[in-house]
């Protein structure tokens, strides 16, 4: 099977067992997508399964193929809560040896889910529950060793099971607007860790090598100079953002980054490694419109989304909150909302503006797009097209693709 | 030929050390390439290093590239040590790093 494990893993949290299951791809592009295969392991397993899976095309060298995802139930509206994981968290997925990962059932005590070469394991980590998402993301890849480690982190908002609440991933917020956060509360589970120490087979790699080079040229030319975020959104194209802009980065396979690093806590023309946490990476659109809406330059924005992101806080969310405190939103205001997620007043549902999924101007070529593994924000700038993603299937897969309409 | 690497247009995309193992084992992995990230995620640090030829080393840091003998990077325990992995081979004299890099980080000199 090229361009996947042929592997879905199935750990069940109450009794530590791993199950596992063959892995056969669909037919069509539809039934290949890793959002309608997490609905189906959703409706076998049980809704309150936390769903972990990436798309046919994550990790290859077509363009911006970094996204994985993740499906978790919600308790609200009956809908099941997606959250994209993008940078480099969709690629190491693919590489940890499962095509999907089922997580069934509640921890018995804290703990994180730990992913890799094929196995799966809960690491007790009782001392990790009093951390912040970031030191968390700390102390799993000190633990474990190896600093490239992905972590799917919660914090205090996850662990209160808070409707806002926000997983973080690899320290930055962004990728859920759903309130996966809560799920991972609610299975007791303080973070997921998973590192890609696999490989993938394709059916004609030279070919797709050359396919995928051509394509991303032409994106190249078509998009221009990069500017970071600025080049997504006008929320970054403005003087203090752009004075704060340390670099640019990409997720995995994105020749048009869209993630930009401002530095608060050194120059940030600073290129040496100096300080350990002198900024942070902007990629949450909604969240840094609000920031600035409510009154915050790109510093004290840059501060807020940093502190939501280290409690596990959709940072949209807690920043409207803060401005019903004082209409001038303050850090002192952030801090009020962020300090206790508990606070019946600040308990009620939102549903904050999507992130990554206000890409497109509608819902299905979202998903069409995510669920293929690629990066909705990027294939909507570059132009999404099926049937050029389609004409991948031959030299990547060894078959040509169809889609339920053909 | 040499390898030319401008650390500062480095996006961190990671697609040359996949092209590499595609070259080395046509597989996609990073873990055997012969030019591997080094990232430090929360300061925003990162570069390359290549290993060029023998235990050489060019390290492509944000502040300056430089060469060497010294350890410089890791994949993490599970990854085979860079200077444990073959040396560059410019892929039959048209390196695979370089044809896809999107921000001609990595170019061809002669």
């Amino acid at each position: 099977m090229y361009l996947r494990n042929g592997k879905i893993g199935i750990f069940d949290l109450a009794s530590k067992e791993i199950g596992e299951e063959e892995f056969a791809e669909g037919s069509t592009w539809e039934k290949m997508s890793s959002i309608s295969i997490a609905d189906d392991l959703a409706s076998e397993h049980g809704e309150d399964s936390l769903i972990l899976g990436t798309g046919v095309l994550t990790g290859s060298f077509v363009p911006a193929s970094c996204a994985g995802i993740v499906r978790g139930r919600n308790d609200a509206d009956g809908r099941p809560r997606l959250m994209p994981i993008m940078g480099f968290a969709g690629f190491e997925l693919k590489l940890s040896g499962f095509d999907f990962i089922v997580i069934k059932g509640v921890a018995e005590r804290p703990g994180y889910l730990w992913i890799r070469d094929g196995m799966i394991d809960v690491v007790n980590a009782e001392e990790l529950r009093p951390l912040d998402s970031w030191a968390r993301t700390d102390k799993v890849r000190t633990d474990q060793g190896d600093p490239k480690i992905q972590v799917i982190a919660g914090g205090a908002w996850c662990d209160s099971k808070h409707p806002q609440s926000q997983a973080i991933v690899d320290y930055w917020g962004g990728d859920d607007k759903s309130g996966i956060g809560a799920e991972l509360g609610k299975k007791n589970l303080v973070a997921i860790a998973f590192r890609g120490m696999g490989e993938l087979e394709l059916a004609e790699p030279e070919g797709h090598f050359e396919d995928a080079i051509l394509l991303m040229r032409e994106h190249v030319v078509k998009l221009g100079e990069n500017h970071g975020l600025a080049s997504y959104s006008d929320v970054a194209d403005r003087g203090d953002f752009k004075k704060l802009l340390h670099r640019n980065v990409g997720c995995y396979g994105c020749p048009f980054p869209c993630r930009s690093y401002l530095k608060i806590a050194e120059d940030p023309a600073e290129l040496r490694l100096v300080a350990k946490e002198p900024g942070y990476l902007h990629y949450d659109i909604p969240a840094l419109r609000e920031a600035f809406e409510v009154g915050l330059d790109a510093k004290d924005a840059t501060v807020a989304l940093m502190k939501c992101a280290k409690a596990g806080a959709e940072a949209r969310t807690v920043l409207r909150w803060a401005s019903e405190i004082s209409p001038k939103v303050t850090m002192g205001s952030v801090d009020e909302v962020l300090a206790d997620p508990a606070d019946a007043k600040r308990s009620r549902v939102e549903h904050p503006p999507g992130n990554f999924e206000a890409s497109f101007g509608d819902e299905d070529t979202y998903r069409a797009c995510l669920g293929m593994g690629l990066c909705p924000r990027y294939w909507a700038k570059a132009g999404f097209d099926m049937l050029q993603i389609g004409s991948f299937a031959q030299d990547t897969l060894g078959r040509t693709v169809p889609t339920d309409d053909s | 030929m040499r390898l030319k690497i401008d650390p500062l247009k480095c996006v961190r995309c990671g697609l040359c050390e996949v092209a590499c193992s595609l070259n080395r084992d046509s597989v996609l992995t990073p873990m055997a390439s012969s030019i591997m990230l080094h990232v430090d995620d929360k300061a925003n640090y990162f570069g390359l290093v290549l290993k060029s030829g023998g235990s050489c080393l060019v390290l492509a840091r944000p502040e300056g590239t430089s060469t060497g003998e010294q350890a410089g990077g890791s994949g993490g325990p599970g990854a085979k040590p860079i200077l444990l992995r073959e040396a560059c081979d410019f892929c039959e004299g048209s390196p695979r790093c370089a044809l896809i890099c999107p921000t001609l980080c990595i170019t061809v000199v002669d």
